[in-house]
């Protein structure tokens, strides 16, 4: 599973310009993207997912283009087979946490209903754990379980690759160590492609990824 | 005494199709506009709120130009049989236009009150546009539109100048409540008028009432 | 702050001010026009009065006396309008006569397809909508349902009516061609030539007689009986012929 980022962009703020270039070649599974606030990371994993189109470089994952300036290629979002757990997990409020979790199985314009539920959704549930919670609001759980939920809402949809903005960044301090090894055993067991972008360096010690660091818009460290 | 009632099952009747027509009608005006980038964006959406402003007797004379036998369009309407003036249907007709701002101002605050992130995160989840709009966008703007749609409702329910102009005063077929309250004054039969607006207010304060019971309840929270 | 001035403006402009009279004038709808050239021939003779002109169904403007509008002329297009303000005390029966007379036309909208000649036509398939003033509370409607009913026709023609506020507004129907047919008097077809054509005038049960009285506690009762006195002379009576009224 390889990931091959190159990314240019020219983004207009309120009046400043900010400039983001940034490349990223990577063949591990765990690819952790560091750097401080306003760096440009968010930029990077939005433009990956496809929630932003660069001005110009191409971004390959697993072989597949998903975007090429070059060759006019620009995946929308949904095809690009690649999930995204937001830093406030972007739970649907009006959901149930089942409901949540199943939302990606169907892409139709109904909703999962709240009575019967997919196998897969079952599963997911159990993986993470949230068999306690399933029925219940976004709003009633806490922000470890949320979190998970988040991972779970992902995960059930079978991506390529997993992107975390920030996933520890919510959480009390005392409970980000726990969640952080959560996060590498599932990734052992399920094998999954990672690409987290943090701020706190105890999550890219924690994490042990392919490292690469970002400042101003550049990477300027790449081992 | 009779009379009452043919009156506000006509009000109600006019007022349901106006404010259905507008749910649809206000709610992907507010949706468009709640997503649309551009200068034009504040100019058109103050033309569109230009029925809340003018007078109904104003909107009511535009109308009678645009749709009367001889009118614009109306000439073309008459040559494939389709009356609207004098007729329930033009009553539902001015009803919706006056009421058209309320739902569309209100759907538009209410798309805009949505977080992005959350259209955003469904985008990635692999639905398209118009599932994204139906699955979240629309359930999270519920309870503004429904605000708006009451006011709506109650405006529709009220409308009398547009709709004398439009639809006249013909007893069983345009003879709304307030209409009929309005003729049953220029008669000097105050006994009549005297019901029909009592009528008029219990109706109102119990759609009031009952939309409030329906109103859709804050996202996650379940009955109280 | 300069007292002296704004009292003197106020006492020029105050009320009780000789030569400063507004005369309120109540008519019926379809004096609009007559009246509207009697007031200022009133007024090019009585300088300093100005005629204050509010047209209205007939009982709709009775209502308004009735309950204290500040009217000190009524003059209605039938004697049941002028009936109701007697009887409600609204106006000074001594001062009550009758001023005019006029006649109720079938109208049809000019170049209409319909082929309607008499009342009776309008009983066929082709007519659609008969405009007329709502006889609850316009008197040419009362005069029409009168005379239909005398025919026999009432009942199907108000299946098809469309019930106007006042004849004006009947006329407006006609002219517009949202109706097919209309019921005015012979005064509103001359006003609105070009665009309705009168094919018969209908025969009423009861002559078209429109009473003028001085409204009862009038602030202006001698004004009011000065220009009662003119709508009278020879001179009001030719301005009201050149619209088509007749001698009372």
């Amino acid at each position: 599973m390889s990931v091959d980022i190159a990314i240019r962009a020219m983004l207009q703020g309120d009046d400043r310009r900010f400039a983001l270039d940034v490349s990223i070649v990577s063949s591990e599974r765990r690819i952790v993207i560091f750097g401080p606030s306003g760096a440009g990371k968010s930029l990077t994993l939005r433009a990956v997912a496809g929630l932003l189109t660069p001005d110009a470089g191409h971004v390959h994952v697993d072989g597949r283009v998903l975007y090429d300036a070059a060759a006019g290629v620009d995946m929308p979002a949904r095809k690009r087979d690649v999930a995204y757990v937001f830093q406030d997990y972007a739970l649907f409020p009006h959901l149930t946490v089942a409901q949540n979790v199943g939302f990606g199985l169907a892409h139709g314009w109904l909703n999962p209903g709240r009575r019967a539920r997919d196998a897969r959704v079952s599963r997911w549930i159990d993986t993470l754990e949230l068999g306690d919670i399933a029925d219940s609001f976004p709003a009633r759980i806490s922000g470890g379980q949320r979190q998970r939920v988040a991972l779970a809402r992902a995960l059930a949809a079978e991506p390529r690759i997993v992107l975390l903005d920030e996933p520890f960044a919510a959480l009390d301090p005392g409970l980000r160590g726990r969640m952080r090894a959560e996060l590498m055993a599932l990734q052992e067991r399920l094998d999954l492609q990672l690409m987290v972008i943090t701020h706190d360096p105890a999550d890219v010690e924690a994490l042990d990824g392919h490292t690469f660091e970002i400042r101003e818009g550049r990477v300027v460290a790449a081992p | 005494m009779a009379d009452v009632w043919v009156p506000l099952a006509l009000s109600l009747k006019v007022a349901l199709w106006a404010t259905a027509i507008n749910l649809v009608l206000g709610v992907l005006a507010g949706f468009g506009l709640s997503r649309w980038r551009s200068p034009a964006r504040e100019v058109v959406d103050s033309i569109l709120t230009l029925p809340l402003v003018l007078p109904p007797t104003v909107l009511g004379y535009y109308l009678l130009v645009l749709l009367g036998r001889r009118g614009v369009f109306g000439s073309w309407l008459d040559r494939m049989g389709i009356e609207l003036v004098f007729t329930w249907q033009g009553a539902v007709i001015a009803s919706t236009l006056v009421a058209f701002p309320l739902v569309q101002k209100a759907a538009r605050a209410a798309f805009e009150a949505v977080d992005p992130q959350l259209e955003s995160a469904a985008r990635v989840l692999g639905l398209r546009e118009a599932a994204i709009f139906f699955r979240v966008s629309l359930p999270l703007a519920a309870r503004g539109i429904t605000a708006g749609a009451l006011l709506a409702f109650a405006r529709a329910l009220g409308e009398f100048g547009a709709t004398l102009m439009i639809a006249g005063n013909l007893p069983g077929r345009t003879q709304t409540l307030s209409v009929a309250i309005y003729a049953a004054v220029q008669a000097g039969d105050d006994r009549t008028a005297a019901i029909m607006v009592g009528v008029t207010s219990v109706t109102c304060v119990a759609a009031l009432l009952l939309a409030g019971w329906l109103s859709p309840n804050p996202p996650g929270r379940g009955r109280r | 702050m300069r007292l002296r001035p704004i009292m003197a403006l106020f006492f020029l402009v105050g009320p009780g001010s000789a030569g400063a009279a507004d005369l309120v004038v109540s008519a019926a709808s379809s004096l609009t026009d007559a009246f509207g050239a009697v007031a200022s021939a009133y007024e090019a003779r009585h300088p300093g009065t100005h005629v204050v002109l509010n047209f209205a169904a007939s009982d709709v403007l009775l209502r308004q006396i009735a309950s204290g509008a500040p009217a000190d002329v009524f003059a209605s297009a039938d004697q049941a309008a002028m009936d109701k303000a007697a009887a409600a005390h609204a106006i000074d029966p001594s001062t009550r006569h009758d001023f005019a007379t006029n006649r109720l036309v079938l109208v049809v909208p000019a170049g209409s397809p319909v082929a309607v000649k008499t009342p009776r036509d309008l009983a066929a398939g082709t007519v659609r909508r008969v405009a007329y003033g709502d006889p609850a509370s316009v008197p040419v409607g009362r005069y029409t349902k009168a005379a239909l009913d005398r025919q026999g026709l009432w009942e199907d023609v108000s299946a098809k009516g469309v019930p106007a506020q006042n004849v004006r507004q009947a006329l407006d129907y006609v002219s517009r061609g949202e109706v097919d047919a209309g019921f005015v008097f012979a005064t509103d077809a001359a006003v609105a030539k070009g665009k309705v054509t009168t094919v018969s005038e209908v025969p009423t049960p009861t002559p078209i007689s429109y009473p003028i009285a001085i409204v009862a506690g009038s602030k202006q009762a001698s004004e009011a009986a000065a220009f009662d006195a003119f709508v009278q002379s020879p001179d009001g009576r030719d301005i009201l012929t050149r619209f088509g009224f007749r001698a009372p």
